[in-house]
């Protein structure tokens, strides 16, 4: 079995942010990266299948500046097999066409029996590469799966829908599916894990060596950070009067009820 | 009494079997212990030589930790110390080379009489405490306990009827009997928990001055990696003393009884998860890499308290939680989620919060070569874990003011690495080292409010390097400045006022009497918890506990009870941890109608009554 795993490296939860210059991303003096969430539980996932057919390779393929090689490198030292790391000078992309777009022309030698990607990026949450990437490399896609049964080939996954509904559901391999967290318990770097990821192999790309099909389809404008503000409103009346009006503000305004 | 040829070729062939049996298990356990890691310290020997006599002959801790059982093993042991002589003279005689004159020994019986009668008493006290009363501590009856009870009383029954002149054939039945349940023991002892009466001398004489004693674990990531597959290997091992440890358990359960997370409610029972679950596993395989069979979850639950090892009687260094925590951290890679973010934390920005500024790191002064201090404040303090305490932190700044105590921050202060230390990312722990002690290079003073921080720049960084600074605690730094007169303090009631000592401070640190020489200029009336000075109980926060998610066990909130119950008004501490853990703790059990315990730091305490 061979299995793909996307991993992107985004700012840590606790890190401050802060506009940089132009307005269009965050400024990083200061920022701390990490795995994202959901993407260190599909790395997880991809292990323990990998450990469970007892054959086969992981490989973790990222998209970003530089930096990101130390995400990769943290892979490779929980088990992952090589690392592939199509390297841009801009610290992110933001249109998930594109993202998948370069994935799906680096990795389509690769022919992954599966790619597990995290079900949503922590900093973007647009959810649509690893589908998108699944539609490109004409494998069979599945969303928000919350458990993995692999056979020869096929693999059968619990998805969760709404209302606290869920979905079983047996792919045909190769599939591209993506994973929500909490699926696992991801494990951390053993001492031998890290020195044993010294010596695998990080392919790096140019991004600009990779055909993107020309095709943006999304540019982002501005970011900016959410204003707060504070808003008091005095109800008065008939208490009868009172409880249909929060009644009503719950469900119009707060969209709680 | 007379014996013939064919008696004493018996008693030798008997003897000899018994002794052979002896040495054999004691001589196999032995070789284990070689197989340990380390070696056994013989330093001090002086130092270790009365430390034995106090805990052996005169039953210090054994006493000490539970009176009436602990005054009837004494009346046991000392009956059996004055019985050697009567032991040696009786199989003498057996091959007609009578040791004592008819004189002597009739001398010695009036001496060995009572004892003789002590020792029925002890030995009954115990059976019926171990088989009436039974205390969940000593956990399942066991038949061989059972066994050496009935003999030893029978040895003393034997002994007295033997001294009032029987009849001779009687007489020559009772020798024998005497003489068979001698040797029955001797047979008995080394494959049961009696072989504390051989090991646990030895065991008391040997084992470290420090607790705890973990070795540490020192990483070269630019190793060979034969060497570093050797390491890790090591990691499974137990040490020389730490073997020797298990050998002499004599399975009383002390240190389950004063477990902060045994009482809590947790699974951890140190009695059996760190030490008599490594016995079996031991002998079996003949190899001391038994480190992998302690229970990962009940290591998990531990504070690091140390209380176990203070408890034990046969002076095992019995917590194990490091052993087994850096096992599954270095080894497996199987480390709960809420410290994987921990560890991420410490590496990526050295404090355990992921924080990128303190706001109370930029009001303080900062540090200067002019400057006799060093602040060392800490994560808890820096980050503001419990923002209650910064005020302290503020009132002990106070206070070297007004003692003229020049200090200042460190800029670059990371983690002392006391989490990562405790919970067995030992390779976290020696970048903050290094780090740390990179920025310490040209200090000579430091002083921190934080016991865990005190613990790890000193005693810790010190197993790796020399240091060549002091550290203090503020409660050190204060009790000097009140003896010197450098602050005036003034004296008042302060209601129902109690001291909570941080187990850090207490039995690592072996520091009691600092805050207390504080306590009595402040507030003469305060009074002791039960649990105090190094028999403190832990408040829950240790070993790193202090991030962890909130499981089933009540660890956290055996000591903020006590506390509560004690009936004071306001505790005061030394640990900023524990003044989180109480701060957290204590209003919630506080029953309704009364007041919450009001919690203080010692420098609280100080700052208010500064003239
Ligand atoms: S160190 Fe404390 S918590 Fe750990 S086993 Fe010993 S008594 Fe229990
Ligand atoms: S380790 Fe010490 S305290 Fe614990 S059961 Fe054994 S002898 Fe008793």
């Amino acid at each position: 079995m061979k299995i793909g795993v996307l991993t992107k490296q985004v700012p840590s939860a606790d890190s401050p942010l802060k506009l940089d210059g132009g307005g269009k991303w965050i400024g990083e003096e200061n920022v701390t990266f990490a795995i994202n969430e959901s993407d260190a539980y599909a790395l997880e996932e991809a292990l323990r299948i990998k450990e469970e057919t007892g054959d086969g390779e992981v490989v973790v393929a990222s998209l970003g500046p530089q930096r990101v090689q130390r995400g990769i490198r943290e892979g490779l030292s929980k088990g992952a097999d090589r690392g592939i790391h199509i390297e841009e000078s801009l610290p992110y992309t933001s249109d998930p066409f594109l993202t998948a777009t370069l994935f799906a022309n680096t990795l389509r030698n690769e022919s992954f029996d599966l790619i597990l990607s995290g079900l949503q990026s922590d900093d973007l949450g647009l959810g649509q590469v690893g589908v998108l990437l699944g539609e490109m490399l004409s494998m069979s896609t599945a969303t928000l799966v919350m458990e993995t049964g692999i056979s020869d080939s096929t693999i059968r996954v619990k998805r969760e829908l709404e209302g606290g509904w869920f979905q079983w559901t047996t792919l045909k391999l190769p599939a591209s599916i993506s994973i929500q967290s909490g699926i696992n318990t991801p494990r951390y770097p053993s001492l031998k894990g890290i020195m044993g990821a010294k010596k695998k192999e990080i392919r790096s790309i140019a991004r600009n060596e990779v055909d993107d099909g020309g095709a943006t389809l999304q540019t982002l404008r501005k970011v900016y950070i959410p204003q707060k503000v504070k808003r008091t409103e005095m109800i008065e009346g008939e208490a009868d009067q009172v409880v249909a009006k929060l009644i009503d503000i719950f469900k119009r305004d707060i969209k709680v009820l | 009494m007379t014996f013939s040829l064919l008696e004493k070729t018996v008693l030798a062939i008997i003897i000899i079997g018994a002794l052979g049996s002896f040495f054999y298990e004691v001589v196999r356990r032995l070789r284990i212990v070689a197989r340990g890691t380390g070696t056994l310290p013989l330093d001090r020997i002086p130092q270790r030589l009365i430390r034995t006599v106090k805990e052996v002959l005169f039953h210090r801790r054994v006493i000490g930790g539970r009176f009436w059982p602990g005054l009837m093993h004494g009346l046991v042991f000392w009956g059996f110390i004055v019985f050697g002589v009567v032991t040696l003279d009786h199989f003498a005689t057996g091959f007609g080379t009578p040791l004592l004159s008819e004189n002597q020994h009739h001398l010695y019986s009036i001496v060995v009489l009572p004892f003789s009668v002590l020792v029925i008493i002890g030995i009954g006290f115990l059976a019926y405490r171990r088989f009436i009363l039974k205390p969940h501590t000593l956990g399942k009856i066991s038949l061989t306990s059972g066994i050496v009870a009935i003999f030893i009383f029978l040895l003393m029954v034997t002994y007295i009827y033997g001294e009032m002149s029987p009849p001779l054939l009687i007489a020559k039945v009772n020798w024998w009997l005497h003489a068979l349940l001698v040797l029955a023991f001797l047979v008995l002892i080394p494959k049961s928990k009696h072989l504390h009466l051989v090991f646990a001398p030895f065991n008391i004489f040997l084992r470290p001055f420090d607790t705890p004693d973990h070795d540490a674990v020192k990483i070269d990531l630019e190793a060979p990696e034969e060497e570093l597959d050797a390491m890790l290997e090591g990691l499974t091992h137990l040490s020389k003393n730490q073997t020797l440890d298990v050998f002499s358990c004599v399975e009383c359960g002390r240190c389950t009884d004063a477990c902060p997370a045994h009482r809590g409610g947790g699974i951890l029972n140190p009695k059996h998860h760190f030490m008599l679950d490594l016995r079996q596993p031991l002998l079996d395989g003949g190899s001391t890499a038994v480190l992998d069979q302690i229970n990962i979850e009940a290591g998990w639950e531990c504070t690091a308290c140390q209380a176990c090892t203070f408890a034990c009687p046969v002076g095992n260094q019995v917590e194990k939680s490091d052993e087994i925590r850096r096992l599954q951290v270095l080894v497996e890679g199987a480390v709960p989620q809420e410290y994987q973010k921990l560890f991420m934390n410490l590496q990526e920005t050295g404090n355990t919060e992921g924080a990128f500024h303190s706001p109370l790191a930029e009001r303080l002064p900062k540090f200067t070569p002019d400057k006799e201090y060093v602040l060392w404040l800490g994560c808890f303090a820096r980050y503001e874990l419990d923002p209650n305490f910064t005020k302290s932190v503020e009132n002990y700044a106070r206070i070297l003011d007004s003692g003229g105590v020049s200090y200042g921050i460190l800029e670059e202060e990371w983690c002392s690495g006391d989490p990562a230390n405790r919970l067995g990312e030992k390779m976290t722990f020696q970048m903050l080292m290094e780090h740390n002690m990179e920025q310490l290079s040209q200090v000579k003073k430091v002083t921190s409010m934080c016991p865990h921080c005190i613990v790890n720049l000193s005693k810790e960084y010190g197993k790796f390097t020399d240091i060549h600074y002091r550290v203090e605690h503020h409660t050190q730094v204060i009790a000097s400045l009140i003896d010197q007169n450098r602050i005036d303090v003034s004296s008042k009631a302060q209601g129902a006022i109690t001291y909570h000592d941080p187990c850090n401070m207490a039995r690592t640190m072996g520091e009691v009497e600092a805050p207390r020489r504080t306590l009595r200029t402040l507030a003469p009336d305060f009074f002791e918890l039960e649990e105090h000075g190094t028999n403190t109980l832990c408040c829950g926060a240790g070993g790193g506990l202090w991030w962890k998610k909130e499981g089933t066990g009540r660890t956290h909130l055996v000591r903020a009870e006590q506390i509560v119950n004690s009936g004071a008004e306001t505790v005061v501490t030394g640990c900023n941890f524990c003044y989180g853990m109480f701060n957290q703790g204590l209003d919630p059990l506080t029953p309704e109608g009364r007041e919450t315990v009001k919690v203080k730091d010692l420098a609280d305490l100080v700052a208010e009554n500064l003239a």
